[in-house]
């Protein structure tokens, strides 16, 4: 019923690692620190450490659901639930995953409005940029975990322009280390969890990677160099800013950029946002990709007209959008939505598969 | 009685159907030579009065030396009347009898004398004589190199079969000829090691170039269109080389080569991206050296494809990114200037192509003057003028200069073509535009595959071994390995000698 893909389609697992990490680095590590630091203070880099620790714990569930069942999630709750309440539930998933793709659309877009072109409207970006999305898309998983691998490669060297600010650095900023209570730091924790969702696509694309099983430990590696980054990146800002000046900075690392001063170059920033577009595209064209692959295993349509109708809705959806106050309501549910899925569901979902398999079994 | 009518008339349908067909055979053979007569060139005669043998043949095409030496003569000796006997007189190998019309045919239009005898008509003597006139071997021009081999393809075939086989004397070296086009009957070898190449790749090479249906085959670069993977692709698919020691290298890598009749470039692959940025004298020189001008040359791509749109983009939509040492010069050169940058890039742009397209096509000593003219004259004069900047005359033209390190003269053009809807894109959205221009063309060159191989190994999917000899060249010690794109069933080239670790002391 649901048939594994051809052996031609499939990466091999290492890439497992550019697919989870490039998914966890979006839109969000362009202003996460201003969220933390609101609840959490300077301490809040414990929390980057705790709630990357608990992906981790999450990502083992994940592999255990994936390894027993050793399909895609809509095989998966098929077999746990039956064809219907199971399809229900894929099709939330799905929903899920093209709702992470407009967020992180729309988000990038709003960037783009209010850093670069302020006069052009936005409609003119999404567009272009869902075309895009599109060509990577039709090319088959294989070009999608291309796009995310490449995407990172182009992405890391403004890892070294994080070097200037530090020339600036107040490392006394740090002090104390600890100076918040667990309670702050477990919302802390919370409003990081949102950063690194994303990772849930490997339910969708668990089946394309040659000898799943074994991605498990570039799976963890992803991780954890989402949180090696998301870590340098707390560290630089923080000991740039001060605590007050960076709860009114929305757009910390952008700010940031502002800083660098290459010989050839000022307003780093504008470079950094063009590159950033690499780090962008593959979260769109994953989320994508998961949407209309679902939509083909579920309903019987190609996945092609499926895409077609994911990214029509796309563009509608992003152009309704108009206001920072509608975009912020779509990024806070989506990334909701996107905890209680982690958190709950999916250690639901792993009990639930082991009682059911017991069951079938005896 | 039934039954022997029945015996009867098949006995006679068959004889019918024998005659039939004799009389068709005779027909044509008589047509056939009707139709040559039509021709100037066709010569068709009989020996003497006395002989009973008739000679045709095409007096263009074949070495009437030949004709003159080792055929008349034994006509004139032998005094037996039938072919047979005069196949064996002959001192020329290959002479053989036939009685098909249409190899008959064939045999004549590629330079045979047809020897038949009168009265019969239902076989022929085939001999062959063939003269073709082809230049000798040259120098490279289009890959030239300073050091190393300096003999190139031809446009003979069978010379530059020759010329690979000398290189690569084993009997695993494979050559299957197939003829395409339907009024060019192109002979098209394609070349591989037995052993080394991947069977898969073999078969898919043959199998496209039998679906070909196309009149013409004039050169190689037509197979190379025709069978591409991407019909709609600016970027070639396959290397067309003119260097037999390129092709001898590469089929000893595991690819497949393809050469034509009538072309003096061979086509190799499955190829990557990156190679079409190795020129083959990088492995004349030392590693560093080699890899150096690799890098160098990579980045001249990037530049080439790049500066001019970054120069718009910068100039139209980001004038902030500028710092202040910079501005001075930018202002001197762009004030009172009256064109926007873009339209001030592309007239350059324009200019720097019409130069190289007047160049090309004109003889080499002209071409020389009107790049003096074009270069220093136009250039000058119109910075003098106001027209252009001469910031953007320098970038436009260390680009063009740039574009000329692609060692690979189609994966030039492509360079040269593909900075157009850069310099567009960067013009509407900047910065931004360049990005989403550069994505595009990430896109397709993500789902490109040459003969079904992915383009852009080893960088995706990401080959370690493959690297070694793509983006730089490290030591032939290192090169063990055959490159993975080309799926070889026997992956090591050699056996590394082991290293040993030299314990010696200093002086010793």
């Amino acid at each position: 019923m649901f048939p594994l893909p051809k052996e031609d389609k499939k990466v091999s697992p290492y890439f497992v690692f550019y697919l989870i990490h490039a998914m966890q680095i979006g839109v969000g590590i362009l202003g996460f620190e201003r969220i933390i630091v609101q609840t959490a203070g300077y301490s809040a880099w414990i929390a980057i450490l705790t709630s990357g620790a608990s992906i981790i714990g999450l990502i083992w569930v994940s592999y255990r659901i994936l390894n027993k069942g050793n399909n895609d999630i809509v095989a998966i709750h098929a077999e746990i639930m039956g064809k219907w309440i199971g399809g229900f539930f894929s099709f939330l998933f799905l929903l899920y995953f093209f709702a992470f793709a407009l967020v992180v659309l729309r988000s990038y877009v709003e960037v783009l409005q209010v850093w670069v072109f302020p006069e052009v409207s936005e409609w003119i970006f999404v567009l272009i940029i869902i075309f895009l999305a599109y060509s990577y898309v039709t090319g088959g998983f294989r070009v999608v975990t291309g796009v995310s691998y490449l995407g990172i490669l182009y992405g890391l060297p403004l890892l070294l322009v994080k070097f200037y600010p530090l020339q600036y650095a107040d490392y006394g900023n740090l002090l104390p280390i600890l100076n918040a209570s667990p309670a702050e730091l477990f919302k802390a924790s919370k409003e990081m969890t949102l950063n690194f969702l994303g990772f849930e696509t490997l339910f969708m694309f668990y089946p394309f990677i040659k000898d799943g099983p074994k991605s498990e430990k570039w799976a963890y590696f992803g991780v954890l160099f989402s949180i090696f980054i998301y870590l340098l990146t707390a560290f630089v800002t923080f000991v740039y800013f001060n605590q007050e000046q960076l709860k009114g900075t929305i757009w910390a690392t952008l700010t940031l950029w502002k800083i660098v001063d290459l010989i050839i170059v000022e307003r780093f920033e504008y470079i950094g946002i063009s590159v950033w577009f690499f780090a962008i595209l593959p979260n769109i064209c994953i989320g994508l990709w998961c949407a209309s692959r679902g939509m083909n295993r579920l309903f019987p349509v190609s996945q092609r007209s499926a895409l077609r109708i994911f990214c029509l809705l796309l563009f509608f959806i992003s152009v309704l959008l108009t206001n920072r106050q509608q975009i912020d309501l779509l990024q806070k549910a989506v990334s909701q939505i996107g905890l209680y899925t982690i958190y709950f569901y999916l250690p639901c979902l792993l009990v639930l598969q082991y009682i059911i398999m017991k069951v079938k079994k005896a | 009685m039934g039954f022997f009518k029945s015996k009867l008339k098949r006995f006679n349908r068959d004889n019918k159907q024998k005659r039939n067909g004799n009389s068709e055979h005779e027909l044509r053979i008589d047509e056939l030579l009707h139709r040559c007569k039509e021709s100037a060139d066709f010569v068709s005669y009989r020996y003497s009065e006395s002989s009973p043998f008739y000679i045709h043949y095409y007096q263009t095409i074949v070495d009437i030396n030949i004709l003159h030496q080792y055929v008349l003569p034994y006509i004139k000796e032998n005094e037996s009347k039938t072919l047979f006997d005069l196949q064996q007189a002959i001192p020329i190998d290959n002479t053989e009898i036939i009685d098909n019309v249409h190899e008959i045919r064939d045999k004549l239009l590629t330079g045979c004398v047809v020897i038949e005898v009168k009265g019969s008509l239902q076989e022929a003597l085939v001999i062959s004589a063939v003269s073709l006139e082809k230049r000798p071997v040259s120098m490279p021009e289009v890959e030239y190199s300073v050091v190393g081999p300096k003999e190139a393809f031809v446009e003979s075939i069978d010379a530059n079969i020759n010329l690979v086989r000398k290189r690569l004397p084993i009997p695993d070296l494979i050559v299957e000829e197939v003829k395409i086009g339907s009024l060019t009957k192109t002979r098209v070898a394609v070349i591989y090691i037995e052993g080394i190449t991947d069977k898969e790749n073999v078969n898919t090479i043959l199998q496209r170039l039998n679906e070909i249906q196309f009149d013409q085959i004039v050169d190689s670069s037509f197979i190379n269109q025709i069978i591409s993977d991407n019909h709609n692709s600016p970027f070639p698919h396959l290397i067309d080389t003119e260097r037999p020691d390129r092709v001898a290298s590469v089929l000893s890598e595991g690819k497949i080569t393809i050469i034509v009749d009538g072309s003096p470039h061979a086509l190799t692959g499955p190829t990557t991206l990156v190679e079409f940025f190795s020129a083959f004298e990088d492995y004349f020189l030392s590693w560093h050296i080699a890899s150096i001008f690799r890098l160098v040359r990579l980045f001249a791509v990037f530049f080439s494809v790049l500066s001019t749109s970054l120069y718009v983009a910068v100039l139209t939509y980001h004038y902030e990114m500028i710092p202040e040492n910079l501005l001075n010069p930018l202002i001197a050169s762009r004030s009172g200037i009256p064109f926007p940058p873009i339209l001030e890039a592309i007239i350059l742009e324009l200019t720097i192509e019409l130069l190289r397209e007047a160049g090309a096509r004109l003889p080499t000593k002209i071409g020389q003057t009107i790049g003096i003219v074009g270069g220093i004259v136009i250039g000058t004069a119109a910075v003098q003028a106001g027209l252009t900047s001469n910031v953007l005359l320098i970038i436009v033209a260390l680009a063009a200069l740039a574009s000329f390190t692609t060692p690979v003269y189609q994966m030039g053009n492509t360079i040269r073509l593909i900075r157009f809807p850069f310099l567009i894109t960067a013009q509407l959205w900047g910065l931004l535009g360049v990005t989403f221009c550069f994505s595009y063309i990430l896109s397709h060159l993500l789902k490109m595959t040459s003969l079904g191989r992915p383009y852009l190994a080893p960088v995706y999917p990401l080959r370690l071994d493959d690297l070694r000899d793509s983006l730089f060249r490290l030591p032939f010690f290192m090169q063990t390995k055959r490159p993975l794109q080309v799926r070889s069933p026997v992956r090591t080239r050699f056996q590394p000698k082991k290293h040993e670790k030299s314990k010696r002391d200093i002086e010793d």
